[in-house]
């Protein structure tokens, strides 16, 4: 979401004057620091578990809202590999690089795809475990892993555009990666701007940003 | 609870710590007696862990690693290694990690030597290797322990390299440390809290024991 969320913000600001601080970490780690009274005013997802789990918890301004589906990319900058779920196997892959299923929807959704395909014990011992999906992004980058799995937002992002080969990942095979966002209580009286932030993405600029950076906003 | 990830703390504490006791007692000798004119460069690339952040270790080992680039590249077609995403690849990042760990102690303990040993034992006809292992080693003992010690422990704590160059592999590169943090990650806080009192217990017996050998106080409770 890190690659989106600054055009967003960018674009937010330009049109209402609302200057914004973006506070960029893990899902799990943002929500550890909201439970312990961190002043954030709008918490942005790649997931709906960490949203819910605050909503829950009663720190969230109304329920968390879907503002995008994810699509999962399969990546690669090896000049030699043709990304594909079928040349995982192929012994020329040593390393292949996803997000932490425990915690990150991509690496959940790219474990889905390798159970879909029934080669997940296969590949065990390649698999490597990214903290996040911005780490898949390092691994990936640094040629360390040889493939790995993304987000398509980031293959998409200006600094990774036209480098190394992406394919998408078929979505009916994983579970829609539900993207959310919610409002937080605090008391920095800045609730109604928090939530001029949360509508802006659902607007017509919002959704055109979010779709530029791959993400889908067409769902029920 | 998984007790996977703490077994291999302990392995890579290990192995760590006796590579680095090979290394470290030629590496703490040279620095000791030298007055070599490269030594304070030396001495400083040894310190350079001490400050460094670890990210940083940890970044430019994973580029070095990389096997599109040269190092890695070398490694990975002349020997078919691969340090990125392996255990052997935490050993050699915890050997450069926990260097000043191991070095200065001994290196203190020989500088603290007095010099009529030495030269005692080389009056005696007795060669440089037999000095060093007969009569220098012996009288450092305490030193020695605590560069064990400090090392074993310092490896035990290590994070954020295992973190940038270890990719969370179960049984490979997913040390404690790591289990710990994901746990956190997960919300799981109880099984973070188990392997965190387990990591807290071990380590406070373990330098309590070195500061109670040292400090003699179990020779006075034998006496």
């Amino acid at each position: 979401m890190q690659f989106a969320i600054n055009e967003l913000v960018h674009d937010f600001s330009k049109t209402t004057g609302i200057e914004c601080e973006i506070i960029i970490s893990s899902s799990g780690k943002l929500t550890a620091q909201i439970n312990e009274g961190a002043p954030f005013d709008v918490f942005v997802s790649a997931n709906m578990k960490y949203p819910n789990d605050l909503f829950e918890k009663g720190l969230t301004l109304g329920e968390p809202k879907i503002y995008a589906h994810g699509k999962l990319v399969l990546w690669t900058m090896k000049k030699e590999l043709t990304p594909s779920i079928q040349q995982l196997e192929n012994n020329h892959i040593k390393h292949i690089a996803l997000a932490n299923p425990k915690t990150a929807p991509y690496g959940n959704a790219a474990l889905e795809v390798l159970n879909h395909f029934q080669i997940f014990q296969k590949l065990t011992t390649k698999l490597v475990y990214g903290e996040s999906i911005a780490q898949v992004n390092q691994f990936v980058n640094s040629q360390a892993a040889d493939i790995g799995f993304t987000s398509k937002s980031v293959v998409l992002s200006p600094k990774m555009l036209d480098k190394g080969k992406w394919v998408e990942v078929e979505d009916s095979i994983y579970q829609p990666i539900q993207q959310g966002i919610v409002c937080l209580k605090n008391k920095s009286n800045k609730e109604k701007l928090a939530l001029k932030f949360s509508d802006f993405l659902f607007s017509t600029k919002g959704k055109e940003i979010l779709n530029t950076f791959g993400y889908s906003t067409n769902f029920d | 609870m998984d007790w996977e990830p703490l077994f291999l703390t302990f392995k890579l504490a290990f192995v760590t710590t006796i590579i680095l006791l090979l290394v470290s007692i030629p590496l703490a000798y040279w620095l000791a007696f030298s007055k070599s004119k490269i030594k304070p460069i030396i001495e400083t690339l040894v310190s350079m862990p001490l400050v460094l952040p670890p990210t940083v270790l940890g970044f430019y080992l994973l580029i070095a690693f990389s096997p599109s680039n040269g190092f890695g590249k070398w490694l990975d077609e002349w020997l078919g290694l691969r340090l990125v995403f392996s255990f052997e690849g935490l050993v050699f990042a915890s050997v450069i990690y926990s260097l000043p760990f191991m070095v200065h102690p001994i290196q203190s303990g020989f500088s603290n030597l007095s010099k009529s040993l030495l030269e005692a034992s080389y009056m005696l006809g007795k060669s440089k290797i037999t000095t060093l292992s007969r009569v220098l080693l012996p009288n450092i003992k305490s030193s020695l322990l605590t560069g064990i010690v400090l090392a074993f422990a310092h490896t035990i704590g290590e994070f954020g390299v295992v973190l940038m160059i270890g990719g969370n592999m179960p049984g490979v590169t997913k040390v404690a440390s790591i289990a710990i943090y994901d746990e956190v990650e997960s919300l799981n806080y109880a099984a973070a809290n188990s392997y965190s009192l387990i990591l807290f217990a071990l380590t406070f017996s373990i330098l309590l024991l070195v500061y109670m050998v040292n400090g003699g106080y179990l020779k006075r409770f034998w006496k």
